[in-house]
Formats: C-alpha cells, structure tokens, sequence
C-alpha cells in the first residue's frame, strides 16, 4: 500500500502540521454544537475533523518512521525557482488592485520570464507585451472579464478606439 | 420530444458551436502539453465563463474536457510523457509506437479510437442517464451519502498511493465545505467571527489553487527538460486498421463506460483496466505489450474517452461526481444556478439534451483537430515552459479574482496553491481535495436527513439500510473498498497466496 518507505526533507513537519491543524478544527468543530444531537450543525464537521486527524497522525506516525531520503530541503522540496514565483505571485496579487492588471501583468510576465527563461531584459519584456496583448484581447475583450484597472485608464482608451473604429466606418 | 431537439442547440448556432470547437481545441494542446492537465484548464477557464450564460459556458467546459482527454495521449506517444492521468496506460505501447518511427500512424489509430470510445459513451450517456434518474428519484437520503462516500473513497483509494493519505485529502475537503453558515440552520461554522466566510470558502479559490498555482510551481521543478522532436508521417488510419480493432474498441469502449460511470472513478482508472482486459483478450498480438501493440494503443484510448459520456452519467443524474474534472463542472453548474441532480432531468431536460449535443460536437471536433494541425501542434507542444508557467500563475490570479471581483479570493488560493503544491510533492493527492468540497454540502444534508428521518437513532439507520436491497448494496460497497485498501486485507491475501503456494505439489 505505502510504497515509499523513505521521507523526504520536511515531510515529517508536514504531516504533524497538518495533524494540528486537524486537531484545532477538531476542537473547532466541537465548539458548534458539541454532542448535542447526531443531526446538530457540527456532527459532520466533527466527524470529518476526527477522520482528518486520525488519518494525519497515522501518516506522520508512518512518515516519522521512515527512514529519511537524501537532498536537502532546499533543492528537494522548494527549489529556488518555485521559492521565487510563490513570492512574485503575492507581490502580484498584493498590487493588482492598486496598480491595475496591465501594469502589474506586465512586470510580473517580464520579471518572471527573464528569471525562468533566463533572456535579457528586451527579449522577455518583448514575450510578455505580445502575450499580454492576446490575453487582453481574449479575456478582456472577447470573454469580457472584467479586471482591475489601477492607474491605467482603459475606458477612456478603450473608447478612444470605438470612437476611432465608428469614425472610420462612418 | 421538445427537449430533444436542444441536442441540436450547439450545431446550428454559430457561436455556440465555434465555442465548442475552440474549447476542444484548447484542451487538446493543453492536454498535450506535458504538465498542463486538463483539470487545471478546466479550472481556470471556467472561472473566467462565469458571467456568461450557461449555454456558452457549457459548451466551452465540454469542448475542453473531451479534447483534454484525448490531448494527453499526443505527448504519452511522442515523449513517453502523459499530458493527462488518463494517458498513463496509452504511453505503454504507444511510446515503443513512436520509437519504431511509426509516430504518425499511432497518433492517427488513437485519435480514431477516441472517436469511436467518445460516441459510444455519449450513446450510453444519452440512453442510460434518464433511465437512471428515473431510478435516481426513489433514492432515499441515506443513498446519496453512501453513494457520495463510495465516490470520495474510490477517488482517495484509487488515485493515490496511500489510502490513509486518500482519507485525509477527502475529509479535508469535506471540511472545507463546510465552512460558511449551515445551510439548515445559519448557524456559523468554522467562520471565526470574519463575515467574508459566511459564505465559505470560494470552490474557486480552492480549485485553481490547487490545480493551476500548485500545478504550476511543481512543474517550476523541471522547468529546464526540453521536449523531444519527432518525425510525424502518415496520420490518416487505414479503414483496415479500423477494422481489425473495432472489436476490441467496442469492449474496451463498454468498460470506458461502465468505470466512467461509476462515482468517484473516472478516465485514468478506465484506461487502465481496458489495458489489462486487451492483454488478457488478445491471444497473438503481432507485436508483444509494451513493445508497440497496436491494441495497447487502442484500449486505452477507447476507454478513456468512453469515460467521459460516462462520467457525466453520475454528474448528471445525481450530482456526484465521476472524477476531478467533472466535480469542477458540476461547481460551475451550481454558480449558474443549476442544480445536478434527478430533479434536473424533469425540470431542464434540455439542459441534459443539450450538454449531449454539445460532447457529440465536441468528439467530432476532436476527431477534426487530432487528424490535421500536426505541424502547429509540434510547435505548440515545444512552447518553452518558462514562458508558459508565468501566463498560466497569472491567469490563475485573473481568474480567481474575476468570479467575485474580490481579492480575498485571491489569497485564499494562494493559500491552497501552497497547501497544493506541499500536498503535491508529499504524495498526498489533490483531486479527493477538489471532490470533498464540491459533495461535502451533498453528504452533511444528506446525513441530517436520513438521520432526522430515523429519530436520531443510529440502530434505526442501519436497519433501513439492511432493508433496502439498494442501500445495502452500496453499504457493502463502501465497507470493501475500504477494507481492501486496509494492511489486514493485505495481510490477508499474502496468507492466502502463501497457502495456495504450499498447497500445491
């Protein structure tokens, strides 16, 4: 059934945080209702909670016993590159609302492709102005998403472009 | 029939079938590109379909599903690399295919054969579904949850490597969906006195989370590994290839179905046993089983694509669904205000007749596209990924925001994209995840209402259950699969290996 009887970096952690969380929404749970009735708001929750702990102790109990695999945590588990998007994605989602979508894609895609695909600045800010422009295209204008605009003011450019397109049809 | 004619509703209307074309061609290269799996196409593009009517939205879900499924077997015959779970078993044969140089002609005969497996199970979708709702309509409340459970543990069991692991995946997204205010009685669960969680967690935030950020940052792991050219001829099959193997494709295609049907297994497990039953069928293959058979090539694909007909068969009917791709459509259904379910049989037969319409659409499109466009296909396929993950990370970020113009969404899937991607590298799974939040409304209500039913008495349940032949039946389902996933059951088995061994001289 567990074919892997060695652990990697950190996966003993893993598992007893998830055993404490599981154990936290345990008590959680029981705060809802407690064992008032079979049918109370918090039995399933309470059950589900207990399946989660019990379940979780099991595996870092298993886990705990395994013998450790070699690498370290770093270059195993998180390496740089996986590090350093996780951390882009929250400054990303951090400045979208104020900056807007357009900037904040656009320094985002440029940053992130010069690290991964390791080309100059020209070349990925390049890539991302002509992917960006199609995502827009796509996403903006034919499946009309609506994002945030932060400082870029796109109604009125996007109405400047109507206006010129109804001006030149006419 | 009136409602029939919806079934026509996508071929006639203009947009609505460009829709599905484009949707079919989508999860076509995504689904080939190694990586990029269908679930996580899905589940990013259903969150950008949210303010469009159902119609259109459906037909772009389906689209995509049903060419996912078939893209991933590309990069499994050219790079030995499934692009989907479902194309596991077609790399087998399909590789040592592609090894012999005999690429085209493998890309040619599993693109027919998902043709042939995706018509008989919309055929099987289209017969059976309202039968089965019909049946569905005298389930007892205590069926469903038996029926929910056999689902979510078939999905723990079968898809991971660990059923303790399974377990939790499952009961922890069962927990977060039961987040927000009870629906029976507002009484707050799991809020924490914050009023942005009254409403629970976004299925959203969760799914794009842990199938697009997650997804993404594991494949930052090998983001260096370039994919390998190959030479593509012939792709057209000849009518007498088709020939020879449509008999085995149409047991193949009957065994798609049936697994694609049953909660809680989709695609990947039916490739798998069509694999197995090919092998045990064909006495003399020309070639051996993993050398570039051409019927280990055409089992699975039949298979696979069989399972998508089937899969919607338990979505449709009763609201359970079959695999991760199709709890994520059935989450998109609910945000469009549908309700899966026996009752949407009676009350929108049309909605059904129409989804039918649109994957029988979907499989000819997909049968279009698998047989030209190899040449932007090859390109497509050698995209540079460092490219590609940074779109994906961003349209993840788009699309969590754009269903409820609010960030908090937001960061709560970066929450479930680290939780994922730590889930992920630990072998824990994320589709049991993604099943528990969409049936864990499903199973609470379900289970307060059977039990409510039987005056909060246990004993009183268990008996209904031993008196109903259907209840029982899946109650002896649930106890099997369980128990056959225990170390006793192992146990057990190696003690009778051990004695038959013995036994005999």
């Amino acid at each position: 059934m567990n074919r892997d009887h060695t652990r990697k970096p950190g996966e003993a952690i893993f598992a007893l945080i998830l055993a404490a969380i599981s154990l936290v929404a345990l008590w959680q749970a029981y705060g809802i209702s407690g064992f008032e009735a079979l049918s109370a708001p918090g039995s399933f929750p309470m059950a589900v909670a207990a399946i989660m702990f019990v379940s979780a102790l099991m595996i870092a109990i298993k886990t705990l016993r395994a013998a450790p695999a070699g690498g370290g945590f770093i270059y195993g588990v998180v390496p740089p590159f996986a590090a350093l998007m996780a951390f882009l994605l929250l400054l990303y989602a951090v400045a979208l609302v104020p900056l807007g979508f357009l900037p904040t894609s656009l320094i985002f895609l440029t940053i992130s492709i010069m690290a991964l695909h390791k080309r100059g600045f020209v070349r990925a800010f390049g890539i991302s102005l002509v992917s960006l422009v199609v995502i827009y295209i796509v996403f903006r204008l034919v499946f009309t998403v609506l994002m945030p605009e932060g400082i870029v003011p796109e109604r009125e450019i996007l109405a400047f472009f109507r206006n010129l397109m109804a001006g030149g049809a006419e | 029939m009136d409602a029939l004619s919806y079934f026509f509703i996508p071929w006639i209307n203009l947009d609505l079938l460009a829709l599905v074309a484009i949707g079919t061609f989508a999860g076509i290269y995504v689904g080939a590109i190694p990586g990029l799996s269908v679930t996580m196409a899905v589940s990013i593009l259903i969150s950008f379909t949210f303010s469009w009517e159902v119609y259109p939205a459906l037909c772009l879900m389906v689209g995509i599903y049903m060419g996912g499924v078939y893209g991933g077997s590309r990069t499994a015959i050219l790079l030995n690399i499934p692009g989907a779970p479902s194309a596991i078993a077609t790399a087998l044969d399909g590789y040592p295919l592609a090894q012999q140089g005999k690429a085209g002609e493998a890309i040619g005969l599993s693109t027919t054969m998902s043709f042939v497996g995706g018509l008989i199970g919309i055929g099987v979708l289209a017969v059976a579904a309202p039968a089965v709702s019909e049946f569905a309509l005298k389930f007892q409340p205590r069926d469903y949850l038996l029926l929910a459970v056999l689902g979510l543990l078939l999905v723990g069991s079968l898809s991971g490597e660990s059923l303790l692991k399974g377990l939790f995946c499952g009961a922890l997204g069962l927990l977060i969906g039961t987040v927000g205010l009870d629906p029976l009685t507002a009484q707050e669960r799991f809020t924490f006195g914050v009023v942005e969680l009254w409403g629970g967690v976004s299925f959203i935030a969760v799914m794009i989370g842990m199938f697009g950020v997650a997804e993404a940052l594991i494949q930052l792991r090998h983001v260096d590994t370039t994919p390998v050219k190959q030479k593509i001829s012939r792709i057209v099959p000849t009518w007498g290839a088709i020939r020879k193997h449509l008999p085995l494709s149409l047991q193949t295609s009957s065994i798609g179905v049936i697994i694609g049907a049953l909660p809680g297994t989709g695609g990947d497990i039916a490739a798998l046993m069509a694999y197995d039953h090919a092998k045990r069928v064909t006495k003399n293959p020309k070639v051996p089983f993993g050398k570039g058979a051409e019927e280990g090539l055409v089992a699975p694909e039949t298979a696979n694509n069989a399972a998508v007909g089937g899969a919607f068969i338990p979505m449709i009917t009763l609201g359970i669904p079959g695999d991760a791709v199709t709890a994520i459509i059935i989450g998109a259904l609910f945000i469009h205000g549908l309700n899966p379910g026996p009752m949407l049989m009676i009350d929108k037969p049309d909605m059904f007749w129409f989804i039918t319409g649109a994957l029988f659409l979907a499989n000819i499109f997909m049968l279009i596209f698998g047989l030209t466009g190899i040449r932007i296909f090859t390109k497509i396929v050698e995209a540079p990924r460092a490219v590609l993950i940074p779109m994906i990370l961003m349209l993840s970020i788009v699309g969590a925001y754009a269903v409820n113009n609010s960030l908090t969404d937001v960061y709560f899937m970066l929450g479930f994209g680290v939780l994922g991607y730590f889930m992920k590298v630990y072998g824990y799974q994320v589709g049991p995840v993604i099943l528990g939040v969409i049936l864990s409304r499903l199973i609470d209500e379900n289970w307060r209402r059977a039990i409510i039913s039987d005056q909060e008495s246990l004993g009183l349940l268990m008996k209904g259950i031993a008196t109903s032949p259907l209840s029982l039946v899946l109650f002896l389902a649930v106890l099997m699969i369980f128990f056959t996933q225990t170390p006793f059951w192992a146990r057990i088995k190696a003690k009778a290996k051990a004695k038959s061994k013995a036994g005999k001289p």
